[in-house]
């Protein structure tokens, strides 16, 4: 058969995300209706670049989500024939489905390829920075509440992190001789841990003097927590399809540990300038202890910066990873992942520039999507 | 100078309108404006937050952004008309002939440039002077502000000066160019009293020496006075009266401008006896407005039919120079009825003593470097202070910013320890116990209201859950469903709806938001309330009916009241008893009729002396402080106001500056922290004095 036309290939990719317009159809549809009483994310439809970076955003959480009914072919499969295929080339099989970004030098089909590499960015990139942030939160709080010595030394371990070239920091994490020394357990151990202080602290601090509340929130965080952080730090118990590889997890493990001092230094600055209002002022007349000042008082009226900060270190979490696969230190030698993929394509991307060109443009655009949302959670939140 | 000899108006405001475009369509900000203002003449703009006055300014400026236009009227500068310059014409006028001072003065200085260079721009750019002889230029506007050492000051960075001087230096960059036309907005808002008297007095000096017009916007009727030879009352957009200082404020004829006067506190005016007369209702938003008269749905003389029935014109009163009134009963209207007062609000007996504040201080340790040590100072924030409250008893605490009034309260609040001395609450110990460690009673017993009512409330929360709250950590109430219920008749004591319960703080005006910090400080049947100038950032119709509110649960409760204030008029009208303090030292303490008439602490009288007072019948004698306030961190020796006082002379040899003073009690009943003979203190004369006797409304 003959390979399709450009024209023919748009289109086909077109139909191929229908699920995925669909989806975002829906939603947009239901937001904009409702915008008056969604807050924040309602008035970001106020704004042509928030739209527009959330629909970016959207359309690849979607496709994560609907990866099987995008893809027209797993994401490992082999198929004679087709290494290096051009774009819109067929099957020689006569099968009618079209490899429409054609063929990886394996013979695996780059458009499939794209779609599945984002379940492995978008599975790691908002957890990891999830992490970080409550890292960064439960440390960042004190400092900026306590200052004085505890935010000295905070501080300084802060940009001890920083002054680390962050790529070198990745091959000594990331490397598998790395794998092999207690160190990334210690650093999960440690680095996991934080959510579950979190949450506790959370609630402890609220509802201290109600204990019939307090242990219900208590059994909610601690039992899911503990078995969680058992089985994610030290591998204890079995966590099914959540579990980690030892790859993943060091990745993991990494994202967390390079973002979090980044994520500090802000919630440092915030609960500064903060803690000097009336209302802070009120709490403490009224004898609340200080973690009931930092998580209940303080850290709800930082959460419009810390929102825009995620979009964005959201974005650049999704670059890390895809420089961690450029580099070879990623998830598994064969999975779809973007910045692997670019490398892969780039030893022959004289001759054949298909294979690396999908996954750098989806990357390009998921960031591009973060960033203009990033700007327009900004800019709506400014215009209160 | 040509640009001087010009002597018809130079601003001539005519039915002027100004608008703002936003998403949800034309909000009007400025309705039907006029005024003119003569060479050499001050206007002053008055009005509460959000009336259109600054909008007035801007639009004088030609500075209202890209959501606000002139959409009718005129604003003639010396003849020509604004809105027809070019933008290039603008510029030249802006920087020459129109100069503006606003409130905050780091605002409109360059902090990364020395004042100097700052200062000599004006006329290196408008005067195409050369660099020498700009700074010679710079040097004399900065004598003629009356900066001590102004070579070091023009070689200084806006940092390193007070805010009284960084205004002083607003003032002398504003008069570089020799305008004609001054705009002031605000300007002494955001400094103290005495620094306040300072500025004002230079800039009425000023405007003298230069013949400079002004336009004096402010919210502040007692600072018009002083300043302003005309002024304009504004109410949600539109002037509602005008005309000269006297006729304004002795023939006021608008019911708005007597509102305003009554429920401001002018000497006379009593908490039991003639208590303040607040407006009622609230401000209109601007896109909220009544049909016809504004004023309408607040005012005593309301006619359904009449009023709300068409826009209300000005209106000449005849006999007075140029003073019109947009008001349409002004005819019909008894201005010199007495309002209808609460009364039946009987003075208050004090009980028994509920505080005791015994030789209390505070000292902190600052070390130069946190991490490695270095030199430590010792700052001295309170030094020996003694007092004692009844209950039932308002205790005012006076003083400018850095006496120690606020470390104070929090020593008794416990967010500080004091280092030396007793504070009892009862046979609570609350000096060295912090508020963490004290239990719920004792911490629910003594509780603050806080000054800014926009910081108050923590606006993630709603209204309901932050009383809550405070019931929760009072350990009042059992169970949720019990607080919730006294939650809502918290809500009814301070006369607020109970649905504001589910509101959240954004949804409520200044004034709705200080009672909701009222509830909350009364919350656990507090004992003793700080209050730390509870209505001084609210507007000026909103401050009477809060300070009511205050009162009356301080009373019905027979709580102590501590009021924190720099402003004596308010002082005058709520304290039984008065602390004047200053640089962490009681200077004075007494009843308030002994605080408030000689003799008095030089401190004191100096303080008397700046307030600004609203009322044309007060003589007040002027007493402009030197210098400014010195740093806690390094006091001068002996008499800690010894480097401003003004009698220091008085003192034989060099005693102020050995020896601090003894607190030690007059025969009056007061007791005052000075060296001054008994004899000088007894020749000491009344700073206020009230030309007749007759009281007005």
């Amino acid at each position: 058969m003959e390979p399709l036309g450009w024209g023919a290939i748009f289109w086909q990719v077109f139909l191929q995300f229908t699920p995925v317009w669909i989806a975002l159809a829906l939603i947009f549809v239901v937001s904009i209706r409702f915008k008056r009483r969604l807050n924040l994310y309602g008035r970001l439809f106020d704004s042509p670049v928030g739209m527009l970076g959330l629909a970016l955003v959207l359309f690849w959480i979607m496709t994560a989500i609907m990866a099987d009914l995008v893809a027209m072919y797993p994401a490992l499969d082999q198929f004679s024939g087709m290494k290096n295929a051009r774009p819109g080339a067929f099957l020689p099989g006569g099968d009618d489905q079209a490899f429409l970004f054609g063929g990886d030098n394996l013979g695996r089909d780059v458009f499939s390829r794209m779609v599945y590499g984002s379940q492995t960015v978008l599975a790691i990139a908002p957890v990891a920075t999830i992490f970080a942030f409550m890292v960064g939160i439960t440390l960042g709080l004190p400092a900026g509440y306590y200052a004085g010595r505890i935010d000295t030394v905070l501080s300084f371990l802060a940009n001890l992190v920083l002054a680390f070239p962050v790529i070198l920091l990745f091959y000594l994490l990331v490397t598998p001789e790395m794998r092999d020394t207690p160190i990334p357990t210690v650093l999960a151990g440690v680095l996991f841990v934080f959510p579950v202080i979190f949450l506790v602290t959370l609630y402890y601090s609220r509802y201290q003097a109600r204990p019939d509340v307090l242990w219900k929130y208590l059994l909610a965080v601690l039992v899911p927590g503990l078995y969680l952080y058992l089985g994610l730090a030290y591998g204890l118990v079995p966590l099914g399809p959540l579990e980690m590889t030892p790859n993943i997890l060091n990745i993991f493990v990494a994202v967390v540990f390079v973002n979090s001092p980044t994520v500090f230094r802000i919630v440092r600055g915030l609960a500064l300038d903060i803690k000097t209002r009336d209302y802070v002022s009120a709490a403490q007349t009224r004898g609340e202890g200080p973690w009931y000042i930092m998580l209940w008082e303080i850290l709800p009226n930082v959460r419009g910066p810390l929102i825009v900060d995620f979009c964005l270190r959201l974005g650049y979490t999704t670059i890390l990873l895809g420089t961690l696969g450029f580099f070879g230190l990623g998830v598994s030698p064969e999975s779809p992942d973007w910045g692997m993929t670019i490398n892969e394509g780039r030893r022959l991307l004289s001759i054949y520039p298909h294979p690396a060109l999908p996954p750098a443009l989806a990357l390009i655009t998921l960031v591009l999507g973060l960033n203009l949302l990033a700007d327009g959670l900004r800019e709506q939140s400014l215009k209160d | 100078m040509a640009k001087w000899d010009y002597d018809a108006p130079i601003l001539e405001i005519e039915n002027l309108s100004i608008s703002f475009f936003t998403r949800a369509g034309e909000i009007p900000a400025v309705m039907d404006f006029s005024c003119t203002v003569e060479r050499g003449e001050a206007m002053g703009l008055v009005g509460e937050s959000g009336c259109g006055k600054s909008t007035v300014a801007l639009g004088v400026m030609q500075y209202l952004g890209k959501n606000g236009r002139i959409v009718g009227g005129s604003i003639k500068y010396k003849g020509r008309d604004l809105s027809l310059m070019s933008q290039e014409e603008l510029r030249r006028l802006r920087g020459s002939e129109i100069a503006m001072i606003y409130q905050e003065p780091m605002a409109s200085l360059n902090p990364a440039m020395k004042i100097g260079r700052q200062l000599m721009e004006v006329p290196l750019i408008h005067e195409k002077a050369g660099r020498r002889e700009a700074r010679r230029t710079a040097l004399e506007m900065v004598e003629a502000v009356r900066l001590p050492d102004p070579e070091r000051v023009l070689d200084a960075y806006p940092h390193q000066l007070s805010g009284g001087q960084q205004q002083r230096i607003v003032i002398a960059m504003a008069l570089m160019s020799k305008p004609s036309l001054l705009i002031l907005d605000e300007p002494t808002t955001a400094l103290d009293v005495t620094v306040e008297a300072g500025v004002v007095d230079l800039v009425n000096a000023l405007a003298e020496d230069f013949g400079t017009s002004m336009l004096f916007i402010s919210h502040n009727l007692g600072l018009v006075l002083e300043v302003c030879d005309r002024l304009s009352v504004m109410y949600s957009g539109e002037t509602v009266e005008t005309g000269s200082i006297e006729d304004v404020f002795d023939r006021m004829r608008h019911p708005y401008t007597q509102g305003l006067f009554r429920s401001i506190p002018l000497p006379g005016a009593d908490k039991t006896a003639r208590p303040l007369v607040a407006i009622p209702g609230q401000f209109p938003l601007p896109h909220e407005r009544p049909p016809g008269c504004n004023f309408g749905p607040r005012c005593n003389h309301f006619q359904p039919g009449r009023c709300d029935a068409q826009e209300v014109p000005t209106f000449p009163v005849p006999g007075d120079d140029r003073h019109e009134t947009r008001c349409l009963r002004w005819q019909e209207i008894d201005w010199e009825a007495e309002p209808e007062r609460d009364k039946g609000a009987a003075a208050i007996e004090p009980g028994e003593i509920v505080l005791k504040v015994d030789d209390l201080r505070k000292y902190y340790e600052v070390a130069a470097n946190r991490m490695f040590g270095g030199e430590k100072r010792v700052v001295k924030a309170n030094e020996s202070i003694s007092f004692e409250a009844r209950e039932a008893e308002t205790l005012a605490i006076v003083g400018e910013s850095g006496c120690g009034k606020s470390t104070l309260a929090k020593v008794l609040l416990g967010l500080e320890t004091a280092s030396a001395g007793k504070a009892d609450l009862g046979d609570v110990d609350l000096a060295h116990v912090e508020v963490e460690d004290r239990d719920a009673r004792t911490v629910g017993s003594i509780q603050m209201v806080f000054q800014n009512p926009f910081d108050t409330l923590n606006p993630s929360h709603s209204v309901g859950a932050q009383i809550t709250r405070a019931l929760e950590k009072f350990g009042v109430g059992d169970g949720p469903e019990d607080r919730e219920r006294r939650m809502l008749e918290l809500l009814d004591v301070v006369k607020l709806p109970r649905e504001f319960a589910r509101r959240m703080p954004r949804q409520l005006s200044g004034g709705q938001k200080q009672r909701i910090g009222i509830a909350r400080a009364f919350a656990g049947d507090a004992r003793v309330v700080v209050a730390d100038e509870p209505v001084s950032a609210l507007d000026v119709s909103v401050q009477a009916a809060v300070t009511d509110l205050l009162t009356d649960i301080q009373r019905q409760r027979r709580t102590t009241m501590l009021f924190i204030s720099h402003d004596l008029s308010v002082v005058r009208y709520l304290a039984d008893r008065v602390l004047v303090m200053y640089l962490g030292h009681v200077v004075e303490i007494g009843t308030t009729d002994q605080v408030f008439s000689p003799p008095y602490h030089p401190y004191t009288e100096a303080l008397l002396s700046a307030v600004p007072i609203a009322d044309t019948r007060v003589k007040q004698r002027h007493i402009v402080l030197e210098g400014e306030i010195p740093s806690a961190m390094n006091p001068p020796s002996g008499c800690p106001f010894q480097t401003r006082c003004h009698r220091k002379v008085e003192v034989p040899g060099d005693l102020c500056e050995r020896e601090v003073p003894p607190l030690r009690t007059l025969p009056t009943g007061n007791a005052v922290k000075c060296h001054l003979a008994q004899d000088i203190l007894d020749r000491m004369e009344p700073v206020i004095e009230l030309a007749g006797t007759t009281e007005r409304a």
